[in-house]
């Protein structure tokens, strides 16, 4: 305990210098900018900016990286309060209060509120994630193949199923054509090379990055140019810091959406947008019935909870991806893949080879939190211009970038190739509403879930029992098999007809 | 979209993905079983994408059964659909962009890149804000502009790219 608040001030410490705060400052400032437009995502951001930081020190990069991911994800609320176009998926939640605020004069007084749940969020998130992840990482040490086979089902199921609600079959069929992508390429244990058709560059294997840039980047670019142009509320801005007792007002649900968000983080592949509008909804279910009647029209409480939820989910999903090197969202799979890019191994053995990584990284979150705060408050008027730019002025500089982000990271034409590919799948796959979540998972799980269930089969001979009765494994498979069986139809009328029957008969009146 | 066009969607995408699965369980089943070199059996490579593509294929038949039930028996496309659909402003739009994306990314390699860089944006951009109504002396203001942001856009690209990080652009 007092050996992680040391390491955690260490690295607070060593970050506290110009070159940091700077990069800190920037990298914040940029998230929010493109937070704020309309099409590009948080995850488009942090893929983006891996590419561009690809040639810095490991620590710097990573940073700004987390900067990005925390500043984009606050970034969205200020479109979904002045343009009811919410910036990022994440903020969807956002904009059912804050439009209406907006509408009614109070644009400034809803950025501020978003502002201070947003940095309230993270900073519950942060302290979570400083408890909870050498707890996490120590409980993984244990775990063998048999449970990593079973976390990889789990969380293409969990996540195809949050992240499709509406059709949770195209959700988890996302996820296995994931899966299937990371099989390209060479495979880990006899080096036999698989759907490669002969091609050296596919027999590397796909690489994560540009095909996320693709997937984030290209398909967003293409979907934001089919329309013309957003109108922004015309309202005037005033005071946006708020006042305190607003604030402390509503402290029950700030706490309940900020454990709430970090929880729905912590869960594989399902992200900042599950959580807000979880966060949302129970605010909703638990309000005052004055203030429930605000809902939907314009309430602070509302405005709150999505907002704390959405950024508490940050650092949620960050402790998934350092104690056993499955993502909590898609920007965080991003994250992954650019800690292994820069020499980081994270995974269960992260406590054991890179302690202090952890703490710096709480350090981050700390960093980019506190940035985020002042610069959400300054410069709201200046920036409201920013959703004013035209976006065929915009979007031909961001393809640029996702051409040269694509090529930079192995100076190869064929990675621009697979963002092309990436990009046209992914714009095709999200028109025909497969969310794009459960497919980035599968490229990153789908090597673990091929290298552990090939070495549980080999250790047990071919027996599938400890599948089954290894203590973690039942609980795994038995949250996939009720969630798959929840999502059956005939299963559910079934389940719906036999509860009826048990119930007992009403006395009549 | 519609929910009829979707299910419609849902019946091509289902045949596909059928085919698809197939082909990924065939083609895994072709995969050395590597016994002949000692090795257990359990970790022939071609185990996971057996599976895989078997998954695959129960899933994309449960979507193709649903779309069947849903559309009862209006598979095929009406012309005025299609033709609706290419005549809307959106689908242009998205078209042209994925035309210039596609035009730009095959000129790599094969034009200077600042030179492809600059081309692309400023014709995009033009492409966009052109107003066929109005004459050309009368938009000399926004070539300019195009011309200036292309213009920057490829400077800054390559001068951070080639000489600070030091890639070597197409």
């Amino acid at each position: 305990m007092f050996e992680g608040i040391e390491m955690f001030g260490a690295a607070l410490w060593g970050f506290l210098n110009v070159r940091t705060i700077f990069n800190a400052l920037w990298a914040t400032q940029l998230g929010i900018v493109i937070g704020m437009l309309p099409g590009l995502t948080a995850t488009m951001g942090v893929a983006l900016l891996t590419t561009l930081t690809f040639h810095m020190a490991a620590g710097d990069a990573i940073l700004i990286l987390i900067c990005m991911y925390v500043g984009s994800i606050y970034g969205g609320s200020r479109s979904a309060i002045l343009l009811n176009i919410p910036g990022t998926p994440a903020n969807a939640a956002t904009t059912v209060d804050g439009f209406p605020l907006a509408k009614a004069g109070l644009a400034g007084k809803a950025i501020g509120i978003a502002t201070t749940g947003s940095f309230l969020g993270s900073v519950i998130g942060m302290f979570t994630m400083a408890l909870f992840t050498p707890l996490i990482g120590s409980v993984a040490l244990e775990f063998q193949s048999f449970e990593f086979f079973w976390f990889a089902i789990f969380g293409i199921v969990i996540c195809g199923n949050l992240t499709a609600p509406k059709d949770p079959l195209k959700g988890w069929l996302a996820g296995f054509l994931g899966l299937f992508v990371a099989m390209i390429g060479m495979e880990g244990i006899h080096a036999y090379v698989r759907y490669s058709f002969g091609s050296t560059n596919l027999s590397g294997g796909i690489e994560l990055i540009p095909a996320m840039v693709g997937a984030f980047g290209f398909a967003e670019i293409i979907t934001v140019m089919r329309f013309t142009k957003f109108e922004v509320v015309k309202t005037k801005i005033d005071r946006t810091l708020p006042r305190l007792a607003e604030i402390t007002r509503y402290w029950k649900t700030i706490v309940r959406s900020g454990i709430v968000g970090t929880f729905i983080g912590a869960v594989p592949g399902v992200g900042e947008d599950i959580a807000a509008w979880v966060s949302y909804d129970l605010a909703k279910r638990s309000a005052k019935p004055e203030e429930a009647e605000k809902f939907g029209k314009g309430s602070i409480e509302g405005l709150l909870a999505a907002e704390t939820g959405n950024n508490a989910c940050v650092p949620g999903a960050i402790i998934p991806v350092l104690t056993l090197a499955i993502p909590g969202s898609a920007p965080a799979a991003v994250l992954l893949g650019a800690m292994l890019i820069h020499g980081v191994r994270p995974g269960p053995l992260i406590m054991l080879e890179f302690p202090t990584f952890v703490y710096e990284v709480v350090a981050m979150v700390l960093l980019s939190t506190t940035s985020m705060f002042i610069l959400g408050l300054l410069m709201v008027k200046s920036l409201v211009k920013v959703l004013m730019i035209p976006r065929q002025k915009l979007m031909p500089i961001v393809f640029v970038l996702c051409v040269v982000g694509s090529f930079s990271i192995s100076s190869r034409l064929f990675d621009v190739g697979v963002m092309i590919v990436f990009g046209l799948l992914g714009f095709l796959l999200r028109e025909m509403d497969y969310p794009m979540a459960p497919l980035v998972l599968g490229i990153i799980l789908g090597k673990m879930l091929d290298n552990n269930l090939r070495r549980s089969l080999v250790i047990s001979d071919g027996d599938i029992t400890p599948f089954f009765t290894r203590p973690i494994c039942v609980a795994l498979f038995a949250i996939t098999l009720i969630v798959i069986l929840s999502r059956i139809p005939w299963v559910t009328a079934f389940v719906r007809n036999i509860k009826n029957r048990l119930r007992p008969p009403r006395s009549p009146a | 979209m519609t929910e009829k066009s979707m299910a419609r969607s849902d019946f091509y995408t289902g045949i596909a993905l059928i085919a698809f699965g197939l082909a990924v369980t065939v083609m895994a089943l072709q995969m050395p079983p590597v016994t002949e070199r000692g090795q257990s059996p359990y970790s022939a490579p071609g185990l996971l994408p057996a599976l895989l593509g078997g998954v695959i294929i129960v899933l994309s038949a449960v979507m193709f059964v649903r779309a069947v039930r849903k559309l009862r028996g209006e598979f095929t496309l009406s012309r005025g659909g299609v033709k609706n659909f290419f005549a809307e402003t959106g689908t242009r739009r998205m078209s042209l962009t994925i035309f210039l994306c596609l035009a730009y990314v095959l000129s790599l390699g094969r034009i200077f890149f600042p030179l492809a860089t600059f081309l692309f944006v400023f014709i995009f951009v033009l492409v966009f804000e052109y107003e066929k109504a109005v004459p050309v002396r009368a938009q000399k203001k926004k070539f300019a502009l195009a011309a200036l942001l292309a213009g920057i856009t490829s400077a800054a690209v390559t001068g951070v790219f080639q000489y600070i990080f030091l890639v070597n652009l197409p």
